[in-house]
């Protein structure tokens, strides 16, 4: 069958948008256009078309937007209208001629017979603040090598350095939940299931849910990206319930963390810390029954109980710990980079193979690591640096688990190793001839290779594409180190990037891991379940949060743990 | 000094006349805002937010829900208008006008030294009589197209323009009509299909006696337009799933893997050769069609099995659909397509398939005897195709719980006139202070004729006088002719309300300006989530 697989993405709460509008301008930034020429080869290529649909809007453009589902609070989409920007439907506010606009808008109205008797009471709010960049690339002068935007300081939401453009299916705002800068508004697990019950957001929530899958030929599955510290957690478990019912099909989840530790309304530091654990051990109760395989991800060393908020830390790279904008630009890099495993052209993976490669005995919880940049030196082969110093290659991305180094299964994606690379010609070769990896023909058979040597008895699956991640505007160039050269690799010795010129791409490498010693995840998330005293949080004690429910929870979380015990596996 | 204020010294607090104060002002602002809402000269808002989003609505509870109200007390009666909402579909904004006028009126004697208690114990008794006079008021009526007709175009005339509100109308109730079957119940409104299509202009709106479904075929050759078809409803998987072939457990060698995606495959051939087959014992030989309508999915391969054989097949389809389908074209929902019947097929004169921009629609008209129908609402952009389902989602519930209520209250105002006077007369026969609840309770229902008589440019106490003056005279309810300014008969010129609506209004609103009345002590404490 030669159709395309679709794919499509849910992401639920703001902090799920942040790392969805990384994620698809990075999908926009590897576009190759006709006539373009790109140094990479057509097969090593994303095919657009797993997560993207092509569509005609009313003036007869053609469009090209990501088959995606948003759900957000009201107020982070800023200057972005509710029915993206494509398909017409609202009036252009950016432009001078905006008086006119309303002016003609107000008169179809009226000559629509729209008014009880002729004229129309217009009451407009103020324009939203639009973030120097949206100006700038509304005017098309975007200027991605000198100009400093300041990002990082000044986006206010994930709306201000969004490039894709989505379609008028994508968001859906929760009428009447204003985002507030200090609390979280939709805050316990059970909020965000009766949310998802109510019939206003239901009906039609779903209904985009069908018109989205009735468009695919071959709908592989869904990938949920979401909030688990907030209500999004229960939305998305609801979610995933119905897309188990009536789709049937493979669910890739990723919980987020926020790095920083949200506080909910009427609640102190220690509620809002019990509300934290109840709203995870929920959540993942619903995902170790619902999903295929869904890996937790956050730039926080642990969570649960982190009061200094010790952040993870990646050679080459330096992120303000608490930052919207820079961490979740981490966690999309890594997202993007994974997924390649099965969107690349020609690959015969999909999501379902995947998910399930890595999942082995049920182990459906999986640990993230990521290397960014990879850390190979300019000049250096990747044999060379295989060889290297011993140490892991990769951070952890999943909070508070280390999956070890025996007993190992995993997915491995290498990004941005040009094939010349690889090592020298056989010429040239000089001492790598001697080395065991010489024979490797490919960066996935190297990586391979070296994994079956790193990892005592483990699995490991490789794939590589020479695409580099694109670290240019609107991903936050600035996080690295001036150790790092322009194209992403290291600068030999002390050698220091100059000072103007901003890293464009980067080579990655990212994997999905299981091993038994990602039960401590789970402990230590039941650990500190001991602490909460659940007659004690009003949060949840107002959307009836059934005492048996969350015992219920806790069991599941006990017998999903028993999973990860070494008698379970083989 | 409040006693909180020793348990938690940072606790803010209002007490009693302040407190009253706050709930007061919050309530009249709301009627403020909602004022120029009420009755057909009210006028309609176009509501442009902050990153160009259009919203025209003159719906009280749409208004509502857009502002985002922040304030307790405020929110809490959009709560109760919301509420209004939800169990009649109507008098939203007179909610809200009502509880600020019952508030306002409540405030002149309260500050006189009247006590709350009493207050409310007056606003209890006068709400009860008004109940009464309610009752004693209703007409009673005949369900038949024109009563219908008449209710339905007063509700809707408050929402659009009257040409507009006319065409509407005969839309609505012809749709309520036909799926009720002549059984004059209240009939399921889930089974009106709302279908919209950004095309052409709001005039265009139209009833479809049969099923509109916002997807088409997803295969070049089959056929774009249908007569005569069979159409099998169906909830069965035609698409091959590799759910769980891929893991790599389940065979040895790549042949058995082959043999074993073949069987897979043939499961679901055997599936699309079953429609096949009753596709040919029903059609051959005649000049019947026949078209598939599947809830789960239909892959590429068996919609090209289908398309050779010329059925026409619609994937994902919306599940309440299912039912409607049942029900405007006969036949019955396929959960599996093991014993296929041709008395299972529903039949429709007509399958035709219309597309717009990216959007295909699937027509399926002329159906025997449609249980289920479609209102196709037409309009050029979005925010007008959103007003008019509003409008037509009022209009519907509006018939709706005419047919259930059997009976109609004359509106223009005329029924709050009555109620004044009655009350005004009934209030003699109170003793002690309630008496005074019950004037007020009396003058506030005013606010609904006055309100009426302001958004249509007349003197609002002119139009009182004329109103109370010649309720008393005549036996018969006496309204405002919003086209005059002065009194009518709302029976003459078919001006009516919904019972349901009007009683659901004087309970709601009479508890909610009770419970506001009481408070006597405002608080904001518990713990502060402000990181400290």
């Amino acid at each position: 069958m030669d159709h395309t697989r679709e794919i499509l993405t849910f992401q639920f709460g703001t902090y799920a948008n942040y790392v969805g509008a990384h994620f698809w301008n990075q999908q926009e930034a590897n576009f190759v256009y006709d006539g373009e020429s790109s140094n990479v080869a057509e097969e090593h290529l994303p095919h657009n078309d797993i997560l993207y649909r092509e569509g005609v809007n009313d003036r007869k453009q053609a469009t090209f937007t990501p088959r995606l589902l948003s759900v957000d609070l009201v107020g982070t989409l800023m200057h972005l209208p509710v029915v993206g920007e494509l398909y017409g439907n609202y009036l252009p506010l950016a432009t001078d001629q905006t008086a006119d606009e309303l002016q003609k808008a107000k008169e179809l109205a009226e000559q629509n017979k729209l008014s009880t008797h002729g004229e129309l009471d217009v009451r407009q709010q103020p324009a939203a603040t639009i973030s120097e960049y949206q100006q700038d690339l509304l005017k098309n002068t975007v200027n991605t090598q000198d100009k400093d935007y300041n990002l990082a300081e000044t986006c206010s939401s994930w709306a201000d350095f969004l490039y894709a453009r989505y379609h008028p299916r994508t968001f859906n705002v929760l009428q009447g939940m204003l985002q507030q800068p200090d609390v979280q508004v939709l805050g316990s697990h059970c909020s965000g299931v009766e949310l998802w019950q109510s019939a206003a957001f239901n009906e039609d929530f779903c209904d985009r849910i069908r018109l989205y899958a009735e468009e695919c030929n071959g709908l592989q599955g869904f990938q949920l990206l979401f909030d688990i510290d907030d209500g999004f957690g229960g939305l998305a478990s609801k979610c995933m319930e119905h897309l188990n019912d009536e789709y049937n099909r493979a669910i890739f989840a990723l919980p987020l963390h926020y790095p920083r530790n949200m506080s909910y309304a009427k609640a102190d530091t220690r509620t809002s810390r019990s509300i934290r654990v109840v709203n995870s051990v929920l959540s993942y109760k619903h995902l170790s029954e619902q999903a295929n395989l869904f890996t937790p991800l956050s730039t926080l060393e642990t969570i649960w109980r982190n009061q200094t908020l010790e952040s993870r830390r990646m050679p080459g790279v330096n992120w303000l710990a608490d930052n919207l904008y820079q961490s979740s630009a981490v966690l999309a890099a890594y997202l993007d980079t994974v997924t390649l495993g099965y969107r690349l052209r020609q690959t015969p993976n999909t999501l379902l193979s995947f998910c399930e490669r890595v999942t082995p005995a049920n182990r459906k919880l999986g640990a993230a690591a990521l290397a960014l940049p990879l850390g190979m030196q300019r000049e250096q082969d990747l044999i060379d640096f295989l060889d290297g110093p011993d140490g892991s290659l990769m951070t952890q991305l999943t909070p508070g688990c280390d999956p070890g180094t025996t007993h190992v299964v995993q997915s491995v994606v290498a990004r941005g190793i040009p094939d010349a690379r690889l090592k020298r010609p056989l010429e040239q070769a000089g001492s790598q001839i001697s080395k065991a990896a010489y024979r490797c023909n490919s960066v996935s058979q190297m990586l391979q290779l070296y994994y079956q040597c790193a990892y005592h008895s483990s699995l490991t699956h490789a794939a590589s594409t020479p695409l580099p991640l694109k670290t240019h505007l609107p991903f936050p160039y600035e996080i690295f180190d001036a150790s790092i050269a322009a194209d992403g690799f290291k600068l030999p010795g002390d050698g220091q990037r100059e000072r103007d010129t901003r890293v464009a791409s980067a080579p990655a490498l990212a994997a999905v891991q299981n091993s038994s010693k990602l039960g401590t995840h789970l402990d230590s998330l039941h650990d500190q379940t001991h602490r909460v005293q659940l007659a004690k949080l009003r949060n949840f004690s107002q959307v009836a949060l059934e005492r048996d429910e969350y015992d219920s929870a806790l069991d599941r979380i006990l017998e999903f743990r028993d999973n990860y015990e070494d008698s379970h596996y083989l | 000094m409040a006693s909180i204020s020793l348990l938690n010294p940072k606790a803010e607090f209002a007490r009693a006349a302040q407190a009253l104060a706050i709930n007061i002002s919050a309530a009249k602002g709301l009627q403020d805002v909602m004022r120029t809402n009420l009755g057909p000269k009210g006028t309609v808002k176009m509501l442009v937010s902050g990153a160009g989003d259009i919203k025209i609505t003159k719906d009280g509870n749409v208004l509502l829900h857009d502002m985002q109200i922040q304030h307790p007390t405020a929110s809490m009666i959009a709560r109760a208008s919301t509420a209004q909402d939800d169990s009649t579909g109507d008098g939203t904004t007179t909610t809200v006008m009502l509880i600020g006028e019952l508030l306002k009126q409540a405030d002149i004697y309260l500050t006189e030294g009247l006590h709350p208690r009493i207050m409310t114990e007056g606003f209890e008794k006068a709400r009860d009589k008004a109940l009464e006079v309610l009752d004693k008021v209703k007409v009673p009526v005949e369900i038949n197209k024109k009563n219908l007709m008449e209710i339905a175009n007063t509700s809707l005339k408050t929402k659009v323009h009257p040409t507009l509100a006319d065409l509407l109308t005969e839309v609505c109730v012809d749709a309520v009509l036909t799926i009720s079957n002549e059984k004059m119940l209240p009939v399921d409104l889930h089974m009106v299909e709302l279908m919209e299509m950004q095309h052409k202009t709001d005039t265009d709106t139209q009833l479809v006696r049969g099923l509109v479904m916002d997807h088409g075929a997803r295969h070049p050759d089959m056929p774009k337009r249908l007569e005569k078809a069979y159409i099998l409803t169906a909830n069965v998987s035609l698409e091959y799933e590799k759910a769980e072939v891929n893991s790599g457990f389940f065979y040895k060698t790549a042949t058995e893997r082959e043999a074993f995606v073949r069987a897979e495959r043939e499961f679901i051939d055997q599936r699309v050769k079953k429609v096949i087959e009753l596709k040919r014992a029903v059609c051959d030989g005649t000049d019947k069609t026949f078209v598939l309508i599947n809830q789960k999915g239909i892959d590429p391969i068996s919609l090209d099995a289908l398309a050779k054989e010329g059925i026409l097949a619609l994937r994902r389809a919306k599940r309440r659909n299912m039912e409607r389908l049942a029900l405007a074209c006969g036949g019955t929902a396929m959960n599996s397509f093991d014993d296929l019947q041709e008395e299972h097929l529903g039949y429709a004169g007509s399958v035709y398939e219309h597309v717009l921009g990216e959007n295909k629609y699937t027509f399926v008209e002329d159906c025997k005897n449609p249980l289920s129908v479609t209102i196709l609402i037409k309009g050029p952009n979005k925010h007008t195709i959103t007003q008019i389902k509003d409008a037509i989602r009022d209009g519907l519930r509006a018939i709706n719980n005419t047919i259930g209520d059997k009976a109609l209250i004359p509106g223009a105002g005329a029924f709050e006139v009555r109620a004044y006077n009655e009350l005004t007369l009934f209030k003699d026969t109170i003793k002690g202070k309630a008496r005074l609840a019950v004037q007020a309770f009396a003058d506030a229902l005013l606010v609904i004729p006055k309100t009426l008589a302001i958004n249509s440019g007349y003197d609002a106490q002119d139009t009182i006088v004329k109103l109370t003056v010649e309720d008393r005279l005549s036996p018969e309810l006496v309204g405002l002719d919003l086209a005059t300014g002065e009194p009518m008969k709302p029976t003459d010129l078919g001006v009516y309300d919904n019972y349901i609506v009007k009683k659901q209004i004087l309970h709601s609103c009479s508890i909610i300006a009770s419970n506001l009345l009481l408070v006597d002590e405002v608080m904001r404490a518990g713990m502060t989530s402000l990181k400290g």
